[in-house]
């Protein structure tokens, strides 16, 4: 059994040598070639003296070098820096930064990006994947010392053998960012073991076999990789990449779904309500899909039923969890008893499809799932986030952490296999987030605190009922408002800001500003107060587009002469948001 | 309000996407140009292309149908003028011509 992720691309390479690992815009890279050049990858690595826990960044679009770099840089005892590459050069060198990586793997097409924020990194010393500028190989620059690995370099080092290191299970393989509230990103280390510990569940539980394909859907950055790449890898199955243009055009993204007999599929709602308006599933061969796992935000009813329908051979898993500790519940739909045979409602394109929201999705995204496809929950309840894994243990607390009775409102706590070996870098955020239930015997166990409020019903599903905080999920992703207004609010010429989320009408939630600006603005922000689409709005973004990933980019930001506030004196959010949706 | 299923030329189209693009998609100093590839994640994300599909239907008066959402249509602004005249072909048949008018009409557009 494999004790570090790299051994299962070894261990899969061994067994089915010949067996497809990845498929990428049409071409393949078997298990055999994925593990010969991630060894490969893994004594370059050590070659430019890395040492265990040095932390190597990834910058990389989707291609077969993610997965090379993944299991490269567990084969070489460094911890993986996954880094989203839609983040612009700001937020790369906050992460490189607080994480002290000094090593970056990334492409030439990610090139301007990564050379801006090098430029502000002197300590990051070698590079896979780009070549020396021309000032950099006349040593005229003050980085001439960093040291430049083109990938055809690392593929030459292509070998059988992993390089020999010490690592056991519990040291660190990876450390994921999400938005943090402050504007710093928060920095999530998991240990191999607790990332096999996730995919020997999920192999198990999905019965995933070497027949299989997996869709991957969500950015290598996000814990949902770790299902597409890991467990597919555990099973010996293979993985599909889904290139940005296919993820942007429904129609496409199911024909390629079809052509490659996609088995497995796991993503937030978002695309799977855009694959139901939009992907003529009605006109393809879905028949391969057999199951489709959601996680992330709600999934709209109207929209889930609709999605049974079109692919009435697919079972439908709800789970729920978070980058601390991956899947920690689920809960599988029952099969749908009646389907109507009526119209489907897809999504032919009307001009006020995004204008129009047809959800009812509060500030915290409160599941609106009332499933009448089901026996269990009853309809007009939220779709439950389920039981417990088998790796994972709640608590369903009140805020002095005393577990409430069944039936009553508290913040769901999780311990587990799975869970983060914590916040790298973050004692403070690590005694708040991680708190210690003393059991029999004087012993304690550590349980994360989700800032999710739940509800456990009598027969034990749990099902989620708010946020304790500002976190909302916009596409999948989670932004903390905090750290959107704090960016605003950094702005020359801004004043008072404040963000609240709207419906988007696309199934997820949209996140919108209004500013109040200083008497003295900086210049191309001389636009009076209005609405979207004068040049201060435009100047606004096109400097938080610098400082923030794109999820977090308000979709307008709206030039007021005031913030609405309440009696105290607080901003009023509910009445700021009912002027921007007016 | 103009009638905006006469009076226009491909290249016309062609520009009125790429402004529409550059000023309300991008911000400086990306700027955009007529082959460039919408949908490489590098240029624009998911939101913005339903954006800019909101925009086509809304300022070309086509209704674009669910099979439509397909690369082919939507890569570059090239092939995205060459769609947009094909839907208005299709919806108004016989009215291919006037889409493909003379800079004159176009001009009295406003």
């Amino acid at each position: 059994m494999a004790r570090l992720l790299n051994h299962l691309v070894d261990e899969a390479a061994l067994r089915a040598p010949e067996a497809v690992a990845v498929r990428c815009g049409g071409e393949s890279l078997l298990y055999q070639q994925l593990a010969r050049r991630s060894n490969g990858l893994a004594r370059v690595l050590l070659e430019t003296g890395l040492r265990k826990r040095d932390r190597v960044a990834v910058l990389l679009t989707r291609t077969f070098q993610v997965p090379i770099s993944f299991y490269g840089i567990a084969a070489a005892g460094g911890i993986l820096v996954p880094i989203d590459p839609k983040s612009p050069a700001q937020q790369v060198i906050r992460i490189l930064r607080a994480t002290g990586a000094q090593r970056l793997i990334t492409e030439p097409r990610k090139g301007a990006v990564a050379r801006e924020a090098l430029a502000a990194c002197p300590e990051v010393s070698h590079i896979v994947g780009l070549e020396p500028q021309d000032e950099e190989m006349e040593g005229q620059s003050e980085l001439a010392s960093r040291h430049y690995i083109p990938w055809p370099t690392v593929l030459e080092e292509a070998c059988d053998q992993p390089p020999p290191v010490d690592v056991i299970d519990l040291d660190p393989a990876y450390i994921l960012h999400t938005s943090g509230s402050t504007g710093e990103p928060k920095l999530i280390q998991h240990t191999h073991r607790s990332a096999l510990s996730f995919v020997e569940w999920a192999a198990a539980e999905y019965s995933l076999t070497a027949e299989d394909r997996l869709s991957n859907h969500s950015s290598h950055h996000t814990c949902f990789a770790t299902f597409d790449y890991y467990a597919a890898a555990r099973a010996g199955a293979a993985t599909v990449l889904l290139t940005p243009a296919v993820l942007m055009m429904p129609g496409s993204l199911s024909t390629l779904l079809e052509q490659e007999r996609v088995s497995v599929w796991y993503s937030v709602p978002t695309a799977l309500v855009q694959l139901s308006l939009r992907g003529s599933l009605e006109a393809r061969d879905l028949s391969a899909l057999r199951w489709v796992l959601f996680a992330g935000e709600t999934f709209p009813e109207k929209h889930l039923r609709r999605l049974q329908k079109q692919l009435p051979g697919a079972r439908f898993s709800h789970v729920y969890g978070s980058t601390e500790v991956n899947v920690c519940t689920y809960y599988h739909l029952p099969q749908p008893r009646d389907l109507e045979t009526g119209d489907l409602e897809t999504g032919d394109f009307e001009t006020d499809d995004l204008e129009t929201g047809d959800l009812e999705t509060s500030d915290l995204g409160t599941s609106d799932l009332g499933t009448t496809v089901t026996e269990d929950p009853l309809p007009g309840d939220p779709l439950p986030i389920g039981r417990a894994c088998s790796t994972s243990g709640t608590l369903v607390v009140d805020e002095q952490l005393r577990p409430v009775p069944r039936g009553e409102t508290g913040e769901l706590l999780v311990r587990g296999s799975t869970l983060m070996s914590g916040y790298w870098g973050d004692p403070e955020r690590n005694l708040t987030a991680l708190v210690r239930q003393t059991q029999a015997g004087d012993l304690e166990e550590i349980y994360f605190r989700t800032g999710d409020r739940v509800r456990e019903s009598e027969d034990g599903q749990l099902a989620f009922v708010a946020r304790t905080d500002r976190q909302v999920k916009v596409r999948g992703f989670r932004v903390e408002l905090e750290e959107v207004e704090a960016a605003l609010l950094s702005l020359d010429g801004v004043n008072e800001g404040a963000v609240v989320t709207v419906p988007d009408g696309e199934g997820s939630l949209a996140i919108q500003a209004a500013v109040v600006l200083s008497s003295r603005r900086p210049e191309g922000m001389d636009a009076p107060a209005g609405d979207a689409g004068d040049g201060g709005e435009r100047e606004l973004l096109s400097q938080l587009k610098k400082a923030l990933p794109m999820q977090a980019i308000p979709s307008r930001i709206a030039i007021l002469d005031s913030l609405p506030r309440t009696p105290t004196g607080k901003t009023d959010r509910n009445t700021l948001r009912q002027r921007l949706t007016t | 309000m103009t009638d905006h299923r006469t009076g226009l030329s491909p290249q016309e189209i062609e520009a009125r996407i790429l402004e529409f693009i550059q000023t309300e998609l991008l911000s400086p100093p990306v700027t955009a140009h007529r082959e460039d590839d919408l949908l490489s994640g590098e240029i624009l994300d998911s939101v913005a292309v339903l954006r800019l599909a909101t925009y086509v239907a809304e300022e070309f008066r086509i209704h674009i149908q669910p099979t439509d959402f397909v690369i082919e249509n939507f890569q570059n602004a090239v092939v995205l003028t060459e769609y947009v005249l094909r839907s208005i072909a299709s919806r108004d048949p016989g009215s291919t011509d006037s889409a493909l008018a003379s800079p004159e009409s176009a001009e009295t557009r406003g």
